[in-house]
Order: structure tokens, then sequence, then C-alpha cells
């Protein structure tokens, strides 16, 4: 009678954990990225519906969290040229949906990027794991050539007038 | 006419005070290049967009010149005595319109000639420099002409350079919303009334369309219209302005 019991409560137990599986997850990869300033990067994104009914207006979105140390703040995606939303129309039931999510890195540091997906039915949303991004800063002196020009122009009118007036006083 | 245009090209341009204005506008446009090129945030722009905004501080610099030049071209010569001998000579009035008229477009060439080496610096290796270079050289031009004829105009009606300086730079601001804007507020639907009949932003719109979105000419003809529309009815109000007869007084 106990073993019965036993296998009783068990089966109860087990039944309530596979409820209590997320309907719905969501996973991102790689879990970390080392790049430089300039360099465009990509994530992909995996949303999977676990439940038995299909789901349908999922909107996925990417945050990107500056965490260096005295400088936490989130970005603004805008700047960084991502793509910031992505919505899927149907995911059936076992069914996975993948994003790609590229962006430029425009500043050095360190950061966690994250997946999130909203569904109008539930209450809370549901979060990836986060990757972490570290961008290394990139110093450029003298791209495309600039300093002879910015220093050059200002120099060459200067001298075209230092020229003319020479010439003028020489023919008085 | 022509005589007029060396008089100026000699008293205005070709003097220290011209060469500083010459100077001046390059280093501006030295910091600004070296900026977009190298300042952490900014030279991750692409190069197009890069190019655009070169082209706007280029624009920017010829009009903020013609107003100033344009603005002094009648009050400046009533100010210091000097318009009574001008109308003195065998010149016609007309002429001495559009010969002044004529050194400000000469000394929007000479900015144009300047900013060539920075565009093609800061558009290296990047799309649409020469249409770039092209859409600035003449809508610039158009822009610039209408800007002079509006402050010439201005200088022979309010008689005074200040005021016409500062007409015609409380004008600017108006029509340069295009410019000095945030990108989020002009998308708000009054900006974009506003945009339609305003020839700066016609201007600018365009460039944005012909260097950022790779767009056609054929999408550019409404705002070319547009523009040429304000050019040929400010060229009759200078005319007419200056045939005028009592041109000599001064201030009201």
């Amino acid at each position: 009678m106990k073993k019965l019991l036993f296998i009783l409560f068990a089966l109860i137990i087990l039944s309530h954990t596979v409820l209590a599986r997320d309907s719905i997850t969501v996973s991102i990869k790689p879990k970390h990225i080392d790049g430089k300033m300039g360099d465009v990067i990509e994530f992909e994104s995996n949303v999977t519906n676990n439940g038995a009914s299909p789901l349908k207006g999922l909107v996925a979105y990417i945050s990107l969290i500056r965490v260096t140390e005295g400088q936490e703040i989130p970005m603004d995606l805008e700047d960084w040229s991502a793509q910031k939303a992505d919505k899927i129309d149907l995911l059936a039931p076992n069914d996975s949906a993948s994003s790609k999510w590229s962006m430029r890195l425009i500043d050095s540091g360190d950061y966690v990027v994250y997946i999130t997906v909203v569904d109008k039915n539930q209450k809370t949303p549901i979060v990836s794991e986060v990757a972490e991004l570290k961008i290394a800063r990139r110093q450029q002196l003298n791209p495309n050539n600039v300093l002879p020009i910015a220093f050059g122009m200002p120099v060459l009118i200067i001298l075209i007038f230092l020229s003319a007036g020479i010439y003028r006083r020489l023919r008085r | 006419m022509k005589e007029i245009i060396l008089k100026e090209l000699k008293s205005e341009l070709l003097t220290p005070r011209g060469y500083l204005w010459y100077i001046l506008t390059s280093v501006i446009l030295s910091i600004l290049s070296y900026l977009f090129l190298t300042n952490i945030e900014l030279s991750l722009l692409d190069q197009s967009t890069m190019i655009f905004f070169l082209m706007e501080a280029v624009l920017s610099l010829g009009i903020l010149h013609s107003i100033i030049y344009g603005s002094d071209s009648y009050a400046g010569e009533v100010e210091r005595g000097t318009m009574e001998v001008l109308l003195l000579t065998p010149i016609r009035k007309t002429s001495i319109a559009f010969g002044k008229f004529a050194v400000s477009v000469i000394n929007w060439f000479i900015l144009f000639l300047i900013s060539i080496p920075y565009i093609l610096v800061v558009g290296k290796s990047g799309k649409n420099i020469s249409v770039a270079i092209t859409y600035l050289f003449i809508l610039g031009t158009l822009i610039i002409m209408i800007v002079t004829s509006f402050n010439m105009i201005l200088s022979i009606k309010l008689k005074s350079v200040k005021n016409a300086v500062l007409v015609g730079m409380l004008v600017f601001f108006l029509l340069g919303t295009a410019i000095i804007l945030p990108p989020s507020l002009k998308h708000s639907s009054f900006i974009r009334y506003l945009d339609i009949i305003n020839p700066v932003a016609a201007a600018v719109n365009s460039f944005d369309s012909v260097v950022i979105d790779s767009e056609g000419f054929r999408r550019q003809v409404i705002r070319i219209v547009v523009i040429l529309i304000y050019l040929a009815a400010v060229i009759l109000l200078l005319k007419r302005a200056s045939q005028r007869d009592e041109l000599v007084t001064g201030a009201r």
C-alpha cells in the first residue's frame, strides 16, 4: 500500500513538472563574442513552442546592456544599426523559429545581450539567457588619410593669400 | 556689370577679410572631416551619411556667407556713404544688382571648390561621391542664388546691414529646419508639410535622397521645381527693388 501511494505521489509530482515546463523557450547563441569597434557581428535566437497548441503573433526583441563597471546602462540599438524586433506570425507545437540579429559595434566595453519573447496571451515575457559581448577599442588617428587634407587646405589658402599680397606689392 | 564684378571682387573677396572667411571655412571643414572620420561613434557612420552631413555643413556655410554678403550689398554702401558714387557711374541699376549678385555666386563657387577635397577624403571608398558633388554644386548654387537675392532685397528695403543680417538669419533658422532639427522631429507631419514649400529643405532632402538612399533624378524633380520657383520669384523681386529711386537714402 505504501509503495502504491509512493508511486501515485511520484506520478503527481512528475505531471506537475511537465505542466510547469514553459510553453515557450528562447535561446541565444553564441554565448560569447569578442569583437572590435566597427565589426559587424551576429547573434542567432531560437524560439520554441513546447506547448500543445499553436502560438500566434509572438514578438521577439533583442536587448543590449552595457555592464562595464560604473557605466551600466541599456543601449539604444538604433545607433548600433541592429534589427530591433522580429514578429513570429505562427509557431506550431514543438516547432522552432530562428532569427538572426546583426549589429555594428560602435563603442568599446563589456555588454550582455538577450532576447525577450512576448506572447500576448501570457502575462510574463520569456527571456533567454544572456550572451556576453566584449568590444575592444579601435583607435584611428588618420583614417582615410584625412590629416594631409585637414591641415593642408587651411595652409594652402593662407599661402595663396600671402602670395597674392606679395604679388600686389611687387606690382606696385 | 563686369566693372561691378571686378570692383566687388577686389573690395570684398580678394581682401584679407575675404581670405579670412575662406581660411575659417576651411578650418571648420577640416575639424568636421576629422571628427567624422575619427570620433568614436561618428567614424562608424556609413560613408554616405558622413558625406551628407558634410554637404549640409558646406551648404550652411555658403548660406551664411550669402546672408552676410547680400545684407551688406546695398545697406553697406549706404552706411559707408558710397552708394551715391556708385549710382553716379554710367552703370545701369540692374547691372549693379546683378554684378553684386554674381560676386556672391562666385564666392559660393570658391567655397564649393574648397569643400571638394574634404568630400573626397570623407567619402573615400564610399558610394555616390560624384553624385554628391554634382548635387551640391547644382542645388547649392540655386539655394545660394535665392538667399543672396532675398538678402539683397532686405538690404535695399531695410537700409541697415545689422537689420538685414538679423532678418536673414531668422529666416534661415526658419528655412533651415531640415538641417537644424534632430531626425526625430523631422518626422512630424507639420515639418513634412513645411518641407514641401521650403527650398532649403528641398535641397537638403534631395541630398539625403541621392546620397544616402541612392534615389534617382526622377525623385528630385518636384524639389528642384520648388527651388526654381523661389529663385524666379526672388530674382524678379530683386530686379524690381534694385530699380527704386530712393536707394541712396539712409536707414528709416
